[in-house]
């Protein structure tokens, strides 16, 4: 029978000001989820060990946590493939990232519920409630499908990089809401949600480190719900509105010229007011020759680019 | 007889970081690559382009892979965004008929080879750090790195989305370790060595960037690394160029050199350092230069 060691953090802050780590040992069959071993320990061995947890199906997404470094949810995590992994290691058990902890795996949730609601997660038609039910096709849900799959487990939000250094950015998960919203046919509110994500600590502060994608459970891909918006946003005429925005008009304006990157341009157009003010390091980037040409960087064959800027169409 | 692949060393290494073009051109006959230049391929969009307008980046980048396709060989890489927009552009047409033939449309109509879904995309690093790769750079005798250590620093999108990129574990990745080892380098080891740069807002949100890069730079440095190496020329922009921007914003001091990736392969097989062209890093790489006696 395997024997398993499970490293955990612990948080009591009715007895104690400072988190500690507590290894617990644990005989168990070969098929049990983490969830499970952590259930088992505390009705075996410590009442005091805290975690959350509902359905235990991967439905609810409560039991979120860090397994070995990586946020996984823990009903649907194995033991021995956990093992398998560390190479027969003690498996480390922490609470999910970017949330203070409230007692041992438990953490508040406050933060991620009202960042979540600020994006208004509910459809707002703009017509009068019809007679019969608005009938979707398939072809149009099937554009927020990957988004309509999240449950608010917040194991995006919990490796988020750009939270991590900003802790007032929305996240993964709501603009996930936010987008499977704003693309669904039924609603009304496309253009004012596009507004209302693309503020400061809104869209245009996701950093793309890709983790969000990486562990969602339910393939939501947040970061690519993240990307559509952006989308939504140049097409509603409000690309200009953010440094982030203009940042990729650098890019378009960059390829309608020259078809590559014009790095020189990509300060002034994103920064038209700040850049003035960076000079000094401005200067010892030109001095390293790390500014080039402010000319297109004109490829061949610039005509086929052209013609597909003009021609090809969006579809969000 | 030397491997031909289309190379892509996308926009930044070809401008602000010149110094990755000229160290990976001089380097590939040691590496027994035939680099050949794809003159008509455009920017990839560096994730802006599909942000404003998705369409657009899946067909110019499909239009990057059919020039390569048209050339008969397979792209090579040496920016970890390159390969993932490439990568991403590819997978997404390749798994789907209906969509490749709405892109070839539109390359067809702009006068554009259409794209036959034969080609694929590898990054410098994927293709030294394999067995092969690694006896290749054995065969040329390397003088080797005398110990330097060296803090391995991949990023982010080299390793994420693993659907997409696929090389190695992303949680543990071990592909620069095995080269730094293999040239007679020490391993600096620290958790956040696939821990995003921030670059990608670095000019629309300069503080949380630099507070993100702050995170790789500081490890690096108490896990006693004389340097750091990076595959993606976007991180080397941020974690070098922008380095003393952070040490300010997060009142630090780091002192971290900062290599491309080929020029470390440069210095173990003995690369002439005029080539790598050192002088245009921000910070300063003379005590790497002395450790490996270059």
């Amino acid at each position: 029978m395997p024997q398993t060691t499970f490293d955990v953090f612990r948080y009591q802050p009715d007895t104690s000001d400072e988190a500690y780590r507590q290894k617990y040992e644990l005989e168990h069959g070969e098929d049990m989820t983490l969830l499970d071993a952590i259930l088992r320990l505390q009705n075996e061995q410590d009442g005091t060990l805290a975690v959350r947890y509902s359905c235990r199906s991967a439905i609810c997404g409560s039991c979120a946590c860090k397994a070995d470094g990586k946020t996984v949810l823990a009903c649907m995590t194995q033991v021995e493939d956990l093992k398998a992994q560390n190479g027969d290691q003690a498996v480390r058990v922490d609470p999910i990232g970017n949330f203070k902890p409230i007692k041992d795996l438990v953490v508040d949730m406050e933060p991620f519920w009202t960042k979540f609601k600020s994006v208004k997660p509910y459809l707002i038609p703009d017509s009068d409630p019809p007679e019969k039910e608005r009938i979707v096709s398939k072809e149009a849900m099937q554009k927020i499908y990957n988004e309509s799959k999240c449950i608010l487990c917040a194991a995006c939000y919990s490796e988020c990089n750009s939270l991590a250094a900003d802790a007032e950015f929305v996240g993964p998960a709501a603009f996930a809401w936010g987008f499977r919203f704003a693309a669904d046919e039924r609603d009304g509110q496309r253009s004012q949600r596009a507004k209302l994500y693309s503020g400061e600590h809104g869209i245009w502060d996701c950093t793309r480190c890709m983790y969000c994608n990486e562990r969602c459970p339910k393939g939501v891909d947040p970061r690519d719900a993240i990307e559509k918006l952006g989308g939504i946003a140049f097409q509603e005429g409000l690309g200009m509105r953010d440094a982030g925005g203009r940042h990729a008009k650098a890019f378009l304006v960059s390829l309608r010229t020259g078809g590559k990157l014009n790095e020189t341009l990509l300060v002034p157009l994103t920064q038209p007011l700040k850049a003035p003010f960076d000079l000094p390091f401005a200067l010892k980037m030109i001095q390293k020759g790390k500014a080039p040409s402010p000319l297109p960087h004109k490829i061949r064959r610039l005509d086929e680019v052209k013609k597909l800027m003009k021609s090809v169409k969006e579809t969000i | 007889m030397a491997r031909k692949f289309a190379y892509y060393p996308g926009c930044v290494a070809e401008f602000s970081s010149k110094e990755l073009n000229s160290t990976t051109k001089a380097l590939a006959p040691l590496l027994d690559i035939d680099l050949l230049p794809m003159p008509a391929a455009t920017c990839c969009g560096a994730g802006d382009v599909a942000e404003a307008k998705p369409n657009l980046y899946l067909t110019l980048n499909v239009r990057i892979l059919s020039q390569a396709e048209e050339m008969g060989v397979d792209i090579m890489t040496i920016c970890n965004v390159c390969t993932l927009n490439l990568r991403r552009a590819n997978k997404l047409v390749k798994e789907d008929p209906r969509l490749l033939e709405a892109v070839n449309e539109e390359l067809v109509k702009a006068g554009a080879r259409p794209y036959e879904g034969t080609r694929e995309v590898t990054h410098l690093l994927w293709y030294i750090a394999t067995e092969e790769g690694l006896s290749l750079l054995e065969r040329q005798g390397p003088k080797g790195l005398n110990g330097l250590r060296v803090a391995p620093y991949y990023g982010c999108q080299l390793l994420r989305p693993s659907s997409v990129m696929g090389f190695e574990d992303p949680d543990q990745p071990q592909s620069l370790e095995r080269l730094i080892v293999a040239l007679g380098g020490e391993v600096a080891d620290y958790e956040a060595k696939s821990k995003c740069c921030g670059f990608p807002i670095l000019l629309a949100r300069e503080t949380t960037a630099l507070k993100e890069s702050h995170v790789a730079l500081s490890q690096a440095r108490d896990a006693g690394a004389d340097c750091m190496v990076t595959p993606c020329p976007l991180c080397h922009l941020a974690m070098d160029a922008y380095q003393r921007k952070a040490e300010k914003v997060n009142g630090e001091t780091y002192n971290m050199p900062v290599l491309h990736l080929p020029q470390l392969l440069g210095l173990a097989l003995g690369l002439d350092n005029s080539v790598m062209d050192f002088k245009r890093h921000m910070v300063p790489v003379d005590q790497v230069l002395e450790v490996v006696g270059a």
